[in-house]
């Protein structure tokens, strides 16, 4: 039935466009088909297809943006998402922009510091393309503009988690417990309400020396906490009967963070040098302490990247270091005091910048684990392209990266923009 | 009488030699002035680069452009129109009278954000054409040696050539020679050598218009003789003078877009 509705709405769509053009709405989007094989046993990790439909009309005083996307997994499965959807006013020194939108913020490339207002959509882990790796947010936004400088206000009235791998993705990982578990997700949602929505503030500007922000967010964890409660039972094969860990009772719940920050970015001698930190408040840690209520601990962070954008030659450089780090550590915390990550990408332009060559990498440095992405992408004609890639995981099985160790895959992506 | 003669002869010919040697320009007095040639306050145009390849295939870019001068800043702010790969993408550059690096943002849509970029890769190629960024940009005059080689005519028109020399080792180019009309001071042909002393490519310009009593190219052509390719840039619908706003040349429109 689902499946049934979202066709037609796509037909509607797609129908609909050319009477939408006569209207002075401009359509442009891309189709694209995206194939990768596991290198571990041949499988096909994915198989989809995806129609990007944006839609647009710009005023001199107003403004609108709808942006469906159609993904079909496999041969039967379709997935339609309204990724935005919004209306923008514009007066003399502000602009105002009404309904689903996607934010993004900071100075850092592929991580995420201050960029905290679109949650990220992690169903493919983190190698969707980084305009498809966050989910809008329906949410009122104010920018009011002195000189270089904008003041940028939002309001999220209703507040929308991380998305994560369904059980059946190869990208799912199976939590360890060390005793039969159950899951209570009536705690799971937050309710929308004025109380429970989510506030930013941000102020940034461009300058000729330094380009930089400060940011400030009353929000929510994106990432529920697990709340663990213990049922022990006794054994009674020994004398005195012990008590063992009989079950476990995990109810994720999400929970209020205040987070503050900023970032900058400027050129030095032909360097770009970039820096972003947040300081999170209210986030909670998973804990061996049995004293500990629920299995979890408060605890404020420091999260933050300094990355630097150079060329040798024609070829395009940056790297950048991550560091997550608990304040007032307490050893028994499952996650280390210190969580280190660097990322390095390389890029090189060639024949006339219809053959581009790129490396991504992730680097934990904790585990010592990767992820490395090479692709080429081959601009057959203006609007068409045809990119080979793979993305390999290696290192520790037990690091952020080297757990997909089974999940390395070539893979084959054919975009046509219009 | 005859030794009066002889004198106001040796007296006239002494004169204008004296006026024709005040008169003579050095090849850097010829390319300031045509670094210093009206441009008019500001200026909107439409940019058509028509990308044609050894096999004679073509690839077409379009992009609206905006310039305004400040004073001592120039700020430029492009917004990319097509192929549709690119639609949507702006790159907004400011460049300062002293030698300050000039400052580069690029607004990627598929990003979200404007990326302030380096200013330093003025030699990589502007979108795939024959043309660098500092062929498009603005020179610092005394970025290189200006030399003037000789007059000649081409097309018709006088023009001075000058030779101008790098004073970076390390420059892409290790000569370019200019053709400069002599009544307008605009640049009509320019020759590119390569680090090796060969000629690399050849700039001719088709059309220069006077639009508001400002000398505008509006049709040029470069063509990589080494590589057999060429670009065609052509510009439409310009206007000079028409206001532009300051506000254009902000973070905001970048974003915004056309």
């Amino acid at each position: 039935m689902k499946t049934k509705l979202t066709v037609f709405i796509i037909i509607l769509l797609l129908w609909g466009s050319g009477y939408i053009q006569a209207q002075g709405v401009e359509v442009s989007g891309f189709a694209r088909t995206y194939e990768g094989v596991l290198v571990d046993n041949g499988n096909f990790g994915i198989v989809q297809q995806t129609l990007n439909l944006n839609f647009e009309k710009k005023g001199n005083k107003v403004a609108f943006k709808a942006n469906p996307m159609l993904y079909m997994y496999n041969s039967d499965s379709l997935d339609l998402r309204m990724r935005e959807i919004y209306m923008d006013m514009y007066f003399k020194n502000f602009d105002l922009r009404l309904g689903k939108q996607q934010v993004v913020w900071g100075k850092a490339d592929g991580v995420f510091i201050t960029d905290i207002v679109s949650p990220l959509n992690l169903s493919e882990f983190l190698l969707a393309d980084f305009d498809e790796i966050r989910t809008g947010v329906i949410s009122a936004k104010l920018d009011y503009y002195i000189g270089n400088g904008t003041i940028e206000a939002i309001w999220i009235p209703q507040f929308t988690p991380t998305i994560r791998p369904a059980s059946n993705s190869i990208w799912y990982v199976q939590p360890d417990f060390p005793a039969p578990a159950k899951f209570d997700w009536s705690k799971d949602k937050v309710t929308p309400s004025l109380e429970n929505s989510e506030a930013f503030l941000k102020y940034s500007t461009i300058t000729s020396n330094v380009d930089f922000s400060v940011m400030a967010g009353y929000t929510w964890d994106d990432n529920p906490t697990m709340h663990v409660q213990k049922i022990f039972g006794r054994d009674t094969s020994t004398m005195p009967p012990k008590p063992y860990l009989k079950s476990l009772i995990i109810t994720p719940q999400h929970h209020r963070l205040a987070v503050g920050g900023g970032s900058f970015s400027t050129e030095i001698k032909g360097l770009i040098f970039r820096g972003e930190a947040a300081y999170y408040h209210g986030k909670y840690f998973q804990t061996k302490d049995p004293k500990a209520i629920d299995a979890i601990v408060q605890k404020d962070y420091l999260n933050y990247v300094i990355g630097l954008d150079f060329s040798v030659g024609e070829v395009k450089m940056s790297t950048q270091f991550i560091q997550k780090y608990i304040l007032d550590y307490d050893s028994q915390l499952i996650d280390d005091e210190a969580q280190n990550m660097a990322t390095f990408l390389l890029r090189y332009d060639m024949m006339r910048e219809t053959l581009h060559l790129q490396l991504f990498s992730y680097i934990g440095l904790n585990k010592g684990d990767a992820l490395i992405r090479p692709k080429i992408t081959y601009d057959y004609e203006d609007g068409f392209s045809i990119l080979l890639g793979s993305n390999i995981f290696v290192g520790d099985k037990e690091g952020m990266f080297g757990q997909y160790y089974n999940n390395s895959m070539v893979y084959c992506k054919i975009k046509y923009s219009f | 009488m005859k030794t009066v003669t002889i004198r106001l002869i040796v007296m006239a010919v002494f004169l204008t030699a004296a006026i024709g040697v005040k008169a003579q320009l050095t090849g850097r007095e010829i390319i300031k002035k045509v670094y210093d040639r009206p441009t008019g306050n500001d200026q909107t145009s439409i940019l058509t680069m028509t990308l044609t390849n050894s096999s004679g295939q073509t690839r077409i870019r379009k992009i609206k452009q905006f310039t305004k001068d400040f004073g001592k800043v120039e700020k430029k702010i492009m917004f990319f129109m097509s192929p549709a790969d690119v639609r949507n993408t702006s790159f907004m550059n400011w460049s300062y009278d002293n030698d300050n690096a000039d400052d580069q943002w690029i607004y990627l849509p598929a990003l979200k954000k404007v990326k302030r970029i380096s200013s330093d890769s003025k030699s990589d190629y502007f979108m795939g054409s024959d043309f660098t960024y500092d062929d498009l940009g603005d020179r610092k005059l005394d970025a290189d040696v200006h030399k003037l080689l000789r007059e000649e005519t081409l097309n018709g028109n006088p023009c001075y050539v000058v030779e101008s020399v790098s004073k970076d080792k390390d420059y892409m180019y290790s000569k370019t020679i200019t053709w400069i009309r002599k009544d307008s001071f605009v640049g009509v042909k320019k020759e590119f050598y390569d680090e090796d002393g060969e000629l690399l490519k050849i700039l001719e310009i088709k059309k220069v218009a006077n639009i508001s009593g400002i000398w505008v190219i509006e049709h040029s052509l470069m063509k990589n003789v080494q590589r057999n390719h060429s670009t065609d840039i052509s510009l439409s619908d310009v206007k000079i003078n028409s206001g532009v706003n300051a506000s254009m040349f902000t973070e905001r429109m970048m974003m915004r877009g056309l």
